[in-house]
């Protein structure tokens, strides 16, 4: 379209030029522009806007050089387009100081398209710089994320696949050019004067080939490397080493072990997210593969012109083979057989969850443009109703319709243009407010800024907007009766105001729809604050520590270390309890194992998979946890000999369901000991408040062995009132008992509540605020064609009131027309939001998408500010003098 | 003598000479000569390419011609072919030769600057 367009743009030159140059302009405008498209959306976008102010120059210059018109004297058009060019010119000067003398018509209809078009401009800016800029990878449309489902399994829904499928598919697959497998965390970086846990992946070698990427310093690992190396990111390059390129070549302490720093990735390159500091990579020894680890992801690219489905069908063929090559347990052939590969492209995987929410939020404020343009364009009407007169004279002398329609529409575009640079400012000063609102997981946001195609966008928004309010009015008004020549101009208007009307009426509709979605939203967020979780978010601060010393080496020598710290912890002033926890919610999630009972069968496969992790301390206390029965653990708990566990309610249930937990004994499937149940405590919700919560098993710090388990990092839990201002004493405690361990994943609960809500409450937010200026919108539209109507009726209401009509009758008449235009449009809204607020649906929750209290309130908010709208004018209408209205005659 | 003659050309419009220097192209094939052989520094639209193309014609130094026999025809609408006329080798002579000179100006002054 765009490329036809700009063709088109080739019948501006005078025609003696296009004879000779049109076809060659044409050719190079189509070629220029597919090269353009080749590269990308915004870079045709780009050469569009580029191309149209080249021709558009050119063509103009032309017009003004001799040659043409010499060279072509009979051909009227070069002159008629040179004439048209000047009569819009002089149209614009005109409308301008028309313009100019009712400033306030001038600054209610830019500043009500301003604000309409800065909001659009900034909501494409964040669409086109999350959504539409292409991720700076090779080949982007055949990349793909590989991960797994095995219905009829005890699997998750969705799961990783390991290193076995990552041989297999690297060797047998014929429809991926390339793959590699990546697991992401955090772990400590330490350089000379810096130690910090930093996220980090640690991919296969060929991640980069995968992805197409080079590094911008350095080199990329290879297989002799043997994971001694990493790859860092451009932030961390900024941050950390100063953009010295001294850095390559310098070993430093990176996860467990002194590697050496081989390259540095360019700034676009931030994969898996955008937090990713630093890449261990290296290559996988096939023989070394335990199967059935399901914890990885793959990132893979497909040969040419290969679908999603034909390489999922592939690869679940594959697989089959799995179990036959690398062997694994019962359970694992069992889980295989169930296998289906999932495979969806690296956009959705990055992006999926994003793109919903943000087209919303782009299509509400569209809709909030739509209503500023029927404002405006009423508001239009109004000012050339005042002009019939002059106009129909200069249609009885002679003027061309055309002519008037243009004169009228040239108004339109000056304040549609004024609209546009205010929007422009005012979207470069309200992005920012905006992005930091915004929650920080959507990838890429810190890349969005109001670029060069967010203002052509603005600028195509201003000139779509004034054809949008100037046309109507500018037809009407060029169709003037030339009877009002005959009356004096004077009269009432009855016919026509369906133009007015449906513009009310679309209105209201719209308001409504943006009304109800934030309705929807609202009782959500109010429904997810409410929900019990199982603890408390108040007062409680948490952090990580990793301490590193010879002497911790062991379950207990670590548990010895954690109840030294968190003594020294419960002294500080104004700390009420303190406990630790392996996975604390809303931060992390929890392990899994397979957990069996006594009363079970000792198959290997036997037992049920369950959450489990560990604790210690008062860390039930501090989280307000409920003991449900029996006690929490005590410090003697956490010795080897004694051999104690406690369990979530939800787990009680899987293991002993209807049955007494406490005093029965479980056993971590791949251990010999048995652990006794010492309490049973309320279910929480780990990963968010959406999500039910899941059964779990405490175990305390020390195993049944020393290297049993080891649990050198966990999250410490501290409450206090002063959970806001506490962490400078808890760095100087660290700083004290561990000095090179890095304090990290600080929060207080509260704050990572409100993160875990923070999707929802930002689209909620700016929802509810786009649907509140709609409503504002939508209510003074209505209040401005009531009123007009009212003015221009005042004669025959003072004739009436001089009749003896009564003031109420003449208010109810008034409402009654204000309330059946807005009827009109509730119905209408409700119509269009029972499709529209389908789109809310993986937003919302504990509320349907088509909840009817949410539709029946904001239906009757919207009648009830259409009727107040309504009332101000009839009350106006009612105290008409009749002797006054009469005299003005 | 058109008053053309007697000022410098501008860059783009010696890049076009140069292009046809070689033989007759068609514009397109002037717009991708244009772009590699400024080393990209040009990157004509196609309104500012074909204003240029008939400035030169209009001046005389370009003309509309038949495509040579080596260039292989192409199916579809018949491209206009474009070639310098006598006047327009002379005037890319007499501009590269300026522009030369020019060059050694340059080159002698910066040296100059060097060595102080």
């Amino acid at each position: 379209m765009m490329r036809s367009a700009l063709t088109r743009l080739v019948r501006l030159f005078p025609a003696a030029f296009r004879e000779q140059f049109g076809d060659g302009m044409i050719e190079q405008i189509q070629g220029d522009y597919d090269r353009a498209r080749a590269r990308g959306f915004s870079s045709a976008l780009w050469f569009a806007g580029a191309t149209t102010a080249d021709l558009m120059r050119s063509a103009l210059a032309e017009h003004w050089n001799p040659t043409w018109t010499k060279l072509n004297t009979t051909n009227t058009e070069g002159t008629g387009m040179r004439a048209r060019l000047s009569e819009w010119s002089s149209d614009l000067r005109h409308a301008s100081r028309a313009l100019g003398r009712s400033p306030g018509f001038t600054i209610v209809t830019a500043g009500t398209l301003a604000l309409a078009i800065g909001a659009n401009a900034s909501m494409f800016s964040v669409v086109n710089g999350v959504l539409l800029h292409p991720l700076p990878y090779a080949h982007l449309d055949r990349l793909v994320n590989i991960t797994a489902t095995a219905p009829g399994s005890d699997m998750p829904e969705q799961f990783g696949v390991g290193d076995e499928f990552y041989v297999l598919y690297r060797q047998q697959s014929k429809l991926l050019e390339d793959v590699s497998t990546f697991n992401s965390g955090t772990s400590t970086l330490r350089t000379d004067d810096r130690v910090e846990r930093v996220r980090m992946s640690w991919p296969t070698n060929s991640l980069f080939s995968t992805l197409g990427a080079a590094p911008i310093l350095g080199r990329l690992p290879v297989a002799a490397d043997e994971s001694r190396t990493a790859v860092i990111s451009y932030a961390l390059w900024s941050s950390w080493f100063g953009r010295d390129s001294a850095v390559i070549g310098k070993s430093y302490y990176i996860s467990g072990q002194m590697r050496t720093v081989i390259g540095v990735m360019g700034p676009d390159f931030k994969f898996p997210s955008d937090e990713t500091m630093l890449w261990v990579s290296g290559d996988i020894k096939p023989d070394s593969i335990v199967p059935g680890r399901f914890n990885t992801e793959l990132v893979a690219r497909m040969k040419p012109g290969v679908t999603t489905e034909t390489l999922a069908r592939e690869l679940t063929a594959l697989s089959k083979r799995l179990p036959e090559r690398f062997g694994g347990s019962a359970r694992y052939a069992k889980v295989i057989e169930q296998h289906r590969a999932i495979v969806q492209t690296l956009r959705d995987r990055m992006l999926g969850s994003v793109s919903r929410p943000l087209w919303v939020l782009l299509a509400s404020v569209g809709i909030v443009l739509l209503i500023a343009c029927a404002n405006v364009a009423n508001l239009f009407l109004v000012r050339a109703e005042g002009r019939q007169r002059d106009l129909a004279v200069r249609r009885a002398i002679g003027a061309a319709r055309t002519r008037l329609i243009q004169s009228q529409m040239a108004e339109a575009v000056v304040v549609a243009l004024v609209a546009a640079v205010v929007a422009v400012a005012l979207a470069s000063i309200g992005l920012p407010v905006f992005l930091r609102m915004a929650p920080p997981d959507i990838p890429r946001l810190r890349e969005v800024h109001l670029g060069v195609v967010p203002v052509l966008f603005t600028l195509g928004a201003a000139l779509i907007s004034a054809l949008a309010c100037g046309l109507i009015p500018a037809i009407r008004a060029s169709e003037p009766d030339l009877a009002r020549l005959r009356d004096g101009g004077r009269g009432a208007t009855r016919q026509g105001n369906w133009a007015r009307d449906g513009l009310v009426i679309g209105q209201t509709a719209l308001a409504l729809v943006l009304l109800i979605g934030s309705g929807l939203l609202v009782r959500s967020f109010w429904a997810l604050r409410h929900v019990n979780p199982g603890y408390q978010t108040k007062d409680i601060f948490t952090f990580q520590i990793a301490p590193a010393d010879s002497q911790l080496n062991d379950g207990p020598s670590f548990a010895r270390f954690d109840f030294a710290f968190m003594d020294r912890l419960r002294s500080l002033p104004g700390v009420e309890t303190v406990g630790l926890v392996e996975n604390i919610p809303l931060n992390e999630g929890t392990g899994i194992a397979r957990v069996r009972t006594e009363e079970m069968s000792n198959e290997p496969d036997a037992g049920v998979r369950l959450h489990v992790t560990f604790t210690a301390g008062d860390y039930f206390k501090a989280m307000g946890i409920r003991m449900h029965r029996g006690r929490p653990f005590a410090t003697s708990d956490h010795t080897m000999n004694v051999r104690s566990v406690i369990i979530s309610r939800s787990a009680a249930n899987a293991l002993w369901p209807g049955k007494d937990p406490l005093g029965r004994r479980l056993q971590l499937q791949e251990l010999k000991t048995w652990e006794t149940v010492v309490g049973v405590v309320d279910d929480v919700m780990q990963n968010d408040f959406r999500t039910k919560p899941e059964a779990l098993v405490y175990f305390p710090l020390v195993g049944p062995e020393p290297s049993s388990w080891m649990i050198s990092s966990p999250a410490y839990v501290v409450k206090t009132k002063r959970a806001e201002t506490i962490a400078p004493e808890i760095r100087a405690i660290v700083r004290q008992i561990a000095p090179t361990a890095p304090m990290y994943r600080v929060y207080t609960m509260a704050g990572l509540a409100r993160d875990s809500m923070v999707q929802l409450s930002f689209t909620m937010l700016t929802l509810g605020i786009i649907s509140a200026l709609a409503l504002i919108l939508g209510a003074v539209g209505l209040y401005g064609v009531l009123s007009y109507v009212v003015a221009q009726r005042t004669r025959e209401i003072g004739v009436r009131m001089a009749l003896g009509a009564e003031a109420g009758r003449v208010r109810r008449m008034v409402v009654v027309q204000g309330a059946r235009v807005v009827a009109a449009g509730v119905a209408i809204g409700i119509a269009v939001a029972l499709a529209a607020t389908r789109a809310l649906s993986s937003l919302l929750f504990d509320v349907e998408a088509l909840d009817a209290p949410t539709f029946v309130g904001m239906s009757a908010t919207m009648i009830a500010i259409g009727l107040v709208a309504s009332y101000m004018p009839a009350r106006r209408a009612s105290r008409v003098d009749p002797i006054e209205s009469l005299r003005g005659e | 003598m058109s008053p053309r003659e007697t000022t410098a050309m501008s860059v783009f419009e010696y890049h076009v000479l140069l292009a046809l220097a070689s033989g007759p192209l068609y514009g397109y094939a002037i717009k991708d000569a244009v772009e590699s052989e400024s080393a990209g520094t040009l990157m004509p639209r196609a309104g500012s390419m074909y204003r240029v193309i008939a400035r030169l014609m209009t001046s005389g130094l370009v003309t509309e011609t038949e495509p040579d026999d080596e260039t292989p025809p192409h199916p579809g609408h018949a491209r206009k072919y474009y070639a310098l006329t006598a006047r327009g080798r002379t005037a890319l002579g007499t501009e590269a030769r300026r522009l030369k000179r020019t060059a050694a100006v340059a080159e002698k002054r910066l040296g100059i600057a060097q060595s102080r």
